[in-house]
């Protein structure tokens, strides 16, 4: 909402420069956004008159006028064709400044200093100008230089003149407060505000009821909805339809409607000055003299003054007129949002029904947000208008229109009304009011309240009514107030919030608890940094496309993300059923943007998965995924430190034990894995290579690890055991053997293990064999097809003494000969 | 007797220039064996000392004792000297230029959001806070209708909505992605009672996408529900939490604004933490000195009754604020679009090293 602080001194006398009030009104809740001086850029323009106009000596198309610019002469060459001797312009001389425009239209904040110009031979001394010229071309009627009013005062500066040095005040106007989208609702506040500020007589209050009897027949209002609280309907025969004077035109640029035709005009006008929506109706295209202001049926139709056409629902109101001998009457409006294109004003308007109207912001607001029409009055509607100022605001629009345009007015206007809301009293408790603001001095507050037309009622009745409880009464245009937390913020806002003490939470009733989820994304993050990943966050949503990317097939549950329905790009449309694509984006960015080092990255965030495929349930899971890529130039002078599947699966052992977790890697597949380098970890997750055909897709040269783990398996954690080692010396034997290809280490340990009659973990007082450590692996030459060597370092100790050799030797040919029973060759 | 002193005179002359001449510590040892071994020369001597009488024995001995002594004492000092030479040679064969890179793996990065996160989380843990987390997706009645944004109500403006289903079909079971962490003071308010001490860290989204917002963020929200709480004491759990997050104390100012879930609603403003208010061109604080960093205020009745809560018996208050928009102020991120696009090189650029 901008507001004219020009208009505003219209409404109030305010002891404040518009500075302060800004600071004021921001820091009681209207925030000020800025405060903009449109004519900041202007100086050295005033008021001449044209004495005369003649054709250059010698340039077709231009003009010489001598004009009178108080006291002196100037000559000025023009260009326009709109002038004639008489006229009175705004006149720039040689040195005066305008703001400077681009050449696309936009004015900037930059000035542009006029000065003596050549034409052939005749030298003009700066400039006449156009409204555009001053930075606001909507004021212009025509092409050419403005023509002001014929009592304009010459040689006055132009400053001073129809509101163009006017100053602007942008403020944020929360929802609750509807009242203060006018400047009658802006100096209402600023009369709360300031006690020593006095607001004026309202321009309305001079008016005179009107006369009866219309001069053209009409029939009656009926109103069977009760979302239209009151409908009035004014009449202005004779008029005609032309430009509003130049300092309305500027008014309304300046607050950001564009001048249209006086009728109009003079509806948004009052709507700015006081909060009042009005719609003007051609009297003579309304289908019938008479107005129904009624719900829609169900699939019902308006086409409305931007051209667009609208199916509705019961939920909507619409204004409608009689069609001759139909049953039902037809929509001429949709209530409080739109005009419909059929009835609105055009240039051959004589005579004008103007309503003014008061609707549920609960009706206009669902209407304006289902259609999505976002128009002044359903801004106003929505947030709440004074029901008392629908008829006001007619006979105001009315008395504009005489004015402007010497339309016939002075018709006493047609009303109907539903029943009217009583104000309800709202208590303020002194108790109440000193738990909020540790202050509570209710005197002082009735008079805060007071400023802002809250008044304190006697009408409430209460066994303690009187020193600690008091009864308000909110006025008709504030209906946010209606509890008594209300009242408290008005008189919070008052003092200023600033005034309360700062006091910390006392006593606990328990102690903070980050939780399972958070204390767990903590510890892993941590682990995860240590070991050089970098931590990314990245979006929720995918597009569709993400799910033939990582060849899911049908059967997969991750194939089939729920949508949004109402997406903003299609980029951003499935919710992610796995990390992953994120991250392969993270890598593909990282790649595009020219890092050419190893890339590992990490995400703890929520993947979204239906219950089953065709489900419509779904659940939501917290996963932890990394992605590692050796980089397009992984070269250092050192060397092995090359990332591969070995490395990030002792990324992935790292950040389980963080848990004290231990976990199995176990052959699996992934539809996007690698078929060779693919591992499971039950009831955990995955690591994978992808596959190569994803890699070559992606454009990625070289191998892509990836890994996901659930965090909700990980939220378990095992408490670690500590166990002295044994005090007597361990004895170590190698031993060297083919192993088939597809028997994996695993295996090969258990049978070691098994053949030294060790079990699985830890080991018990009585078992000999300590561990076993895979040293060496071999494949090639002197190494049959289809094997690998494997060397293991075995250790032997004995927690009650030191065994001696033989001892070991004994126990190592039998693991040695157990193995080779098993079929296995030993080296 | 003059014999002897004659063999000690040789002895000790000739070693000390063998000694002298001596470069390694191997010759040392070659040396020592020389003199002081089976066959050494000195050796040689004490073995001839049987060969005395009686009474020159003692006396004799006595210098031989002295001579091994002495031979000993200057092996001893001379192999330190030459140990001292050998290292000092071999750690300058062994020279490494410091300077090169180094191997393995360097330290990751945090993601700013997601740092300020737990640094946010953990100081509002010593205020008495728990985390309590909650769905992205929602139903509309715990996104909205519960805190006093029904259906039709304007501030549903202010947050445009995802929604995963028709929401004129499905009403207030309509799902929606949440477009603040609120609907979790619902639902923890419903299974956990008062008094409740909460912060809502989360994702939240809204149908924007320009340089200012991202249709998805991040929020941090708290709620505090008690008997007799004032606005003070809100005032206080968030000037701890701004200083606390900021490390200094910064100033702040209070201001009146309106939000449906709360009631009275105000807005934190803290001084800009780039200029200090000092700048009149800051791009951080657009000159005003003053950053909007939260909103807030005491729970609204309505909200209090949706948590399944008696607002006769309990009051309270909420706060929320941007975990980007904290982040980027902390960090001096100017753009947002950084944020979520995983690049490394953006994220590793933040670090303290080349």
């Amino acid at each position: 909402m901008i507001v004219s602080w020009q208009l505003l001194k219209q409404f109030i006398d305010l002891p404040a420069s518009p500075e302060e009030a800004a600071v004021r009104l921001t820091m009681s809740g209207a925030e000020v956004d800025s405060i903009e001086r449109p004519g900041a850029q202007i100086s050295g323009v005033a008021v001449a008159t044209v004495l005369s106009l003649e054709r250059h000596p010698s340039k077709e198309n231009l003009f010489v006028a001598t004009l009178e610019t108080g006291g002196k002469k100037a000559v000025c060459v023009t260009a326009a064709t709109n002038l004639k001797a008489g006229d009175k312009v705004l006149y720039g001389a040689p040195g005066a400044t305008l703001p400077e425009i681009t050449p696309r239209g936009d004015v900037t904040s930059n000035k542009a200093t006029l000065g003596l110009r050549d034409f052939g031979e005749v030298r003009s001394e700066g400039m006449m100008l156009s409204a555009a010229e001053l930075g606001l071309p909507d004021v212009d009627i025509a092409e050419g230089i403005l023509v002001l009013p014929e009592d304009a005062p010459v040689g006055t500066d132009a400053l001073s003149l129809y509101g163009f040095g006017d100053v602007l005040l942008n403020v944020s106007v929360t929802p609750n407060r509807g009242d203060l989208l006018s400047i009658l609702g802006v100096a209402r506040e600023l009369k709360g505000l300031y006690p020593d500020s006095v607001l004026k007589p309202m321009p309305w209050e001079e008016k005179t009821p009107g006369t009866e009897g219309w001069p053209v027949e009409f029939g009656a209002i009926s109103l069977p909805d009760d979302g239209c609280l009151n409908y009035h309907l004014g009449l202005a025969t004779n008029v005609k339809i032309f430009p509003s004077p130049v300092e309305v035109r500027v008014a309304l640029a300046h607050l950001g409607m564009r001048p249209i035709s006086n009728v109009v005009d003079a509806t948004n006008y009052v709507m700015l000055l006081l909060g009042q929506p009005l719609h003007a109706f051609d009297l003579n295209t309304l289908p019938k003299r008479e107005i129904t202001v009624r719900s829609a049926l169900e699939g019902e139709k308006i086409v409305t003054l931007d051209g667009k056409e609208h199916v509705l629902t019961a939920k909507d109101m619409l204004i409608t007129s009689g069609k001759e001998g139909g049953p039902l009457t037809e929509p001429i409006a949709l209530a409080g949002v739109m005009g419909g294109k059929q009835t609105g004003i055009n240039d051959d308007t004589d005579v004008v029904v103007l309503e003014g109207a008061s609707f549920s912001a609960r009706r206009v607001g669902h209407t304006s947000r289902r259609l999505g029409i976002a128009s002044e009055a359903a801004f106003r509607y929505s947030r709440g208008v004074d029901p008392t100022l629908s008829a006001l605001g007619v006979d105001y629009a009315l008395s504009l229109m005489s004015e402007w345009s010497g339309a016939g007015v002075g018709y006493k206007k047609l009303s109907a009304s539903n029943a009217q809301p009583e104000p309800k009293p709202v208590i303020l408790t002194k108790k109440k009011l000193h738990t909020y603001l540790l202050w509570s001095d209710m005197e002082e507050s009735a008079k805060i309240l007071e400023g802002y037309s809250i008044r304190q009622t006697e009408n409430f009745e209460s066994e303690y009514f009187g020193k600690h409880i008091l009864a308000f009464v909110p006025p008709t245009w504030r209906p946010d107030i209606a509890i008594e937390e209300d009242l408290i913020e008005e008189i919070g806002r008052w003092r200023g919030y600033d005034a309360s003490p700062v006091h910390l939470p006392g006593v606990l009733p328990r102690r903070g608890d980050l939780g399972p989820e958070t204390s767990l994304a903590g510890t892993l993050r941590a682990r995860a940094l240590a070991r050089g990943y970098v931590e990314a966050i990245t979006y929720s949503f995918l597009p569709e496309s993400f799910v033939s990317a990582l060849h899911l097939p049908e059967s997969d549950l991750r194939a089939h993300p729920l949508f949004l329905a109402n997406p903003i790009s299609q980029d951003w449309m499935a919710m992610r059923t796995t990390l992953l694509p994120g991250l392969l984006n993270g890598l593909k960015e990282s790649v595009a943007s020219g890092w050419r080092g190893p890339v590992r990255i990490f995400e703890i965030g929520r993947v979204f998965l239906r219950s089953a495929i065709q489900s419509t349930e779904h659940r939501e899971l917290d996963v932890l995924a990394g992605l590692v890529y050796a980089g397009t130039d992984p070269r250092t002078p050192w060397p092995e430190t090359r990332d591969d599947f070995f490395s990030v699966k002792a990324d992935v052992l790292a950040l389980l034990e963080t848990r004290g977790r231990k976990a199995s890697f176990v052959k699996g597949s992934e539809p996007f894995g690698h078929a060779g380098q693919t591992a499971s970890i039950p009831g955990m997750g995955y690591l994978a290579r992808l596959s190569p055909a994803i890699e070559r897709e992606l454009d990625f040269a070289g191998p892509v690890y990836v890994f996901e783990l659930s965090l909700a398996a990980l939220e378990s954690a095992e408490k670690p055991v500590y166990t002295p080692g044994s005090p007597f010396p361990a004895s170590f034997r190698d031993i060297s053997m083919l192993v088939a290809n597809d028997k994996t280490q695993d295996e090969v340990l258990a049978e070691i293990r098994a053949s030294a009659g060790a079990g699985e973990g830890r080991k018990s007082s009585g078992e000999i064999l300590e561990s076993v450590k895979l040293f060496d692996i071999y494949s090639g030459k002197g190494i049959p097809e289809g094997y690998r060597s494997m060397a293991f370092s075995l250790c032997y100790r004995a927690f009650d003494r030191t065994l001696n050799d033989e001892e070991v030797d004994k126990i190592h040919n039998s693991v040695r000969d157990a193995l080779s029973k098993k079929g296995y060759n030993m080296r | 007797m003059s014999d002897l002193d004659n063999q000690v005179r040789e002895v000790k002359s000739s070693f000390d220039r063998a000694a002298g001449s001596t470069t390694t510590t191997d010759g040392l040892q070659e040396l020592k064996v020389r003199y002081l071994g089976k066959k050494g020369a000195l050796t040689v001597l004490l073995k001839s000392l049987k060969d005395l009488s009686p009474e020159e024995r003692p006396l004799a001995g006595e210098v031989l004792n002295t001579l091994r002594d002495e031979l000993e004492r200057k092996i001893e000092n001379k192999k330190q000297a030459l140990t001292r030479a050998e290292d000092a040679a071999a750690e300058a064969m062994e020279k490494i230029d410091v300077t090169l890179p180094p191997r393995g793996r360097p330290a990751g990065a945090f993601h700013p959001v997601a740092q300020t996160m737990h640094e946010i989380v953990s100081i509002m843990q010593g205020l008495g806070y728990s985390v309590a987390l909650g769905p992205e997706i929602e139903e509309d009645h715990y996104n909205f209708e519960c805190l006093n944004m029904p259906s039709w109500h304007p501030a549903r403006d202010m947050q445009d909505t995802f929604y995963l289903s028709n929401p004129e079909d499905a009403g207030s079971g309509s799902l929606l992605l949440r477009t603040h962490t609120s609907p979790v003071q619902i639902r923890s308010m419903l299974r956990y009672g008062a008094p409740l001490r909460i912060v809502c860290p989360g994702k939240v989204y809204r149908r924007d996408n320009d340089p200012t917002h991202s249709p998805m963020f991040n929020q941090l929200e708290g709620l505090l529900i008690e008997e007799n709480v004032s606005f003070s004491i809100l005032k206080g759990s968030l000037v701890e939490l701004m200083n606390g997050f900021f490390g200094r104390e910064l100033k702040n100012r209070f201001r009146a604004s309106y939000f449906p879930f709360t009631e009275p609603s105000m807005e934190l403003d803290i001084e800009c933490v780039d200029c200090g208010g000092k700048n009149p061109g800051c791009r951080v604080c657009k000159g005003t000195g003053w950053l909007e960093v939260c909103g807030l205020g005491m729970v609204h009745p309505f909200v209090v009754r949706s948590g399944g809560i008696d607002p006769e018996k309990y009051n309270g208050f909420a706060f929320g604020m941007g975990l980007d928009r904290m982040a980027m102020l902390k960090y001096g991120i100017n753009d947002l679009r950084y944020l979520f696009n995983g690049n490394v090189s953006y994220f590793l650029s933040g670090r303290n090293v080349s």
